[in-house]
């Protein structure tokens, strides 16, 4: 009996000691769940903004992890950029650990694995999904990192008001919160200031032909001097191949989601577009040192602004748990809404007094002979911004 | 603006026609629906690409991304499907789409998840003015070409000993074999014509588009299944009015509805479908002998 006893003390001592070591090693430890895109048609979004961030916890975890002390273990796992996948991915996230949540570059899959993280508490940060509606829908977990649409759509208003433009025609598609909204924030800015909006007309995303809607630009019996649309890969490169096709010069104003390889790789049929970033790496500014630091980690240099925006939420998580003293979800949460004029790489990040949609400033761009040129970078005056 | 209209329904329907008739080509001898025929325009978009990126004269660009739809379409039967020659057609379906989910993994894992630009020539974005309405060039190739390929096709099947004994197979292929035809000649030969004609629309497709990407042959397939089911499957003739059909109710729906029900656009497209099959179950054109489905 006794050297049973014994035995079975020791086993019990075992078993103490082995789930104290096993939860001091964890406790150094923080899981941080990436619901991203590695296939489909967010991939090209999701797979830069991931990149930059992979590299913030790399440098953050060489000095110790966030704050310094909760080495970084980065769980990634891809949604297919479907919006349910996205939910399974998130649900299978929070049951290996997960503290924070990270999901793909737009709202929809956004909500759908915020609806998941919202009742545990966990802080949830899209790459760079930037509908402003997107905090709103989920509740207080959910942040926005990239400059929200109607941001961006004040920018590029203030900016086609500030050419001369007077009217526009709006391109929108139902089937995305993205491609639906950003046009229609554009309209009420540029009407508000005095533009007139000349027509309206909407396409499916993946569709094959916007010969149609072309004609029925061609047909408009007040022509506009602009068209603004939020559409993207592949649909951008179609809408304006066809639009010139077509014969019809009138200049294409579009937002972030343009402002890729693919679209400037169409050389010189996008000669005047406007487009937007987080940034502008200007000689001697920190985006053109973490361009050159980001060059040297991935082996080839940052395609946008999505790396360094997911590099950046690398630093907000590591500020947010310095200011919260620990790596509780609910500190976590509450110090990043907290923050303001945190000095990120692309300049203030602030989002204390905000609906969790960060105010950061807008680069506006013009492609010019297969170039992004910079115009000009503003954060708009915040009285013009459409409500959400 | 109506008969600009009209032009831009003719182009679409084009395209969807030389679609449409290749995978009728095949389903009309083999029984089979590819799904992997999308991933054959994906494979020509990605060749016209990279023989543009080494820099090939265009129109041996697109002499080669043709070429390379065609051996593709061939390697696939070879590879996939002649293992699979005795199964039940439902196995046949499976593995088309296996095929086209493996061909789209390796597309966006080995080249790139990122739709590719693809500078077509200055003069492809023109227009010229015809009357009072202006056309653009793209369209008139669209049209131009696909006419070019139905009567080709036609002719090819018509004249030819080979194209006889499509025909033929297409009604009866053990009567067909009967007569010392070899099975695997005839099937390779379909599915030839059928990448052929993948690698025709594909063409049109990114000169329509500027841009390849992994997943851009999944729109087009849907489309020509719908066309092929409208007009009849394994119907020929058929395949070529549902295309048409499809094209031009797209286009003048888009044209004409208001922007409030621009939406279900897709919706009252595929009502208009199940109307018409309601109507003629069979399709518009049926084919001669109707395959097992």
């Amino acid at each position: 009996m006794p050297t049973l006893y014994c035995l079975h003390r020791a086993a019990l001592y075992a078993a103490v000691f082995g789930i104290a070591a096993v939860s001091t090693a964890r406790a150094e430890e923080i899981i941080i769940g990436a619901a991203t895109a590695q296939t489909g048609g967010l991939a090209p979004y999701d797979q830069p903004a991931l990149a930059g961030l992979r590299m913030a916890f790399d440098e953050l975890n060489a000095k110790g992890g966030l704050a310094g002390k909760y080495t970084v273990k980065l769980v990634i796992k891809d949604t297919r950029s479907d919006t349910a996948q996205t939910a399974t991915v998130a649900q299978e996230l929070i049951d290996a650990g997960a503290k924070i949540m990270i999901t793909p570059c737009d709202a929809d899959p956004s909500i759908s694995a915020g609806q998941l993280t919202q009742p545990l508490g966990i802080p949830t940060l899209t790459l760079c999904g930037s509908a402003p509606v997107l905090t709103a829908a989920v509740g207080d977990v959910m942040f926005g990192t990239y400059p929200a649409d109607n941001v961006q759509a004040t920018a590029v208003a203030d900016f086609a008001i500030s050419e001369g433009k007077k009217k526009v025609f709006l391109l929108t598609s139902p089937d995305s919160t993205y491609t639906a909204n950003l046009p229609e924030y554009f309209g009420k800015v540029f009407e508000k200031k005095g533009g007139a909006i000349a027509g309206r007309g909407t396409y499916t995303m993946g569709q094959p032909d916007f010969s149609a809607e072309i004609t029925n630009i061609k047909g408009l019996a007040d022509q506009p001097d602009l068209i603004m649309t939020a559409a993207y890969e592949p649909d951008f490169p179609a809408f304006i191949q066809q639009l010139r096709g077509a014969g019809v010069t009138i200049p294409v104003y579009g937002a972030d989601a343009i402002g890729t390889p693919t679209i400037k790789g169409l050389g010189k049929l996008v000669d005047g577009v406007v487009y937007t970033a987080a940034g502008y790496a200007e000689p001697g500014s920190k985006l053109e040192a973490f361009n050159a630091a980001f060059t040297k980690y991935a082996g080839h240099a940052p395609e946008s602004t999505y790396e360094v925006n997911g590099y950046e939420i690398g630093l907000i998580l590591d500020q947010a748990v310095k200011t919260a003293g620990s790596d509780d979800p609910k500190a976590v949460r509450d110090a990043i809404a907290g923050l303001k004029d945190f000095e990120g790489i692309t300049g203030k990040i602030t989002y204390a007094g905000t609906d969790r949609m960060p105010l950061r400033p807008v680069a506006l761009m013009r492609y010019e002979g297969g170039e992004g040129k910079h115009i000009q970078t503003m954060i708009p005056d915040a009285a013009d911004v459409p409500a959400p | 603006m109506i008969a600009q209209q009209i032009i831009n329904a003719v182009s679409l329907g084009g395209v969807y026609a030389l679609l449409a008739l290749g995978l009728a080509i095949v389903f009309s001898i083999v029984g089979l629906i590819n799904f992997a025929h999308g991933e054959l325009m994906t494979l020509s978009g990605y060749a016209l690409l990279a023989a543009l990126v080494f820099g090939l004269p265009f129109p041996l660009a697109v002499l080669v991304a043709v070429s390379c739809g065609a051996l593709a379409a061939v390697a696939m039967e070879r590879v996939a499907f002649r293992p699979m020659r005795d199964a039940s057609v439902t196995s046949l379906l499976l593995t088309s789409f296996a095929v086209s989910s493996l061909l789209k993994v390796v597309f966006q894992n080995g080249i790139s998840a990122r739709p590719q630009a693809v500078a077509m020539p200055g003069w492809m974005t023109g227009a010229f003015s015809f009357g009072d309405f202006t056309i653009g060039v793209g369209p008139s190739i669209s049209i131009v070409v696909s006419a070019l390929a139905l009567i080709a096709l036609e002719l090819f099947l018509r004249r030819t000993v080979t194209g006889t004994a499509m025909r033929a197979a297409a009604e009866d292929f053990n009567v067909v074999r009967l007569m010392g035809i070899p099975a695997s000649r005839i099937i390779a030969t379909a599915f030839l014509l059928s990448g052929l004609l993948a690698g025709l629309a594909a063409m049109l497709w990114v000169a329509q588009r500027a841009s390849v990407d992994p997943l851009m042959g999944f729109t087009p397939v849907l489309k020509a299944f719908i066309a092929a089911v409208v007009g009849g499957l394994g119907s020929l003739p058929g395949a070529v009015a549902g295309g048409f059909l499809l094209g031009i109710i797209e286009v003048l729906l888009q044209a004409t509805l208001p922007a409030a029900v621009a939406p279900y656009r897709d919706a009252i497209v595929l009502s208009g479908v199940i109307a018409v099959l309601l109507v003629r179950p069979q399709g518009l054109i049926p084919a001669v002998r109707v395959q097992r489905s």
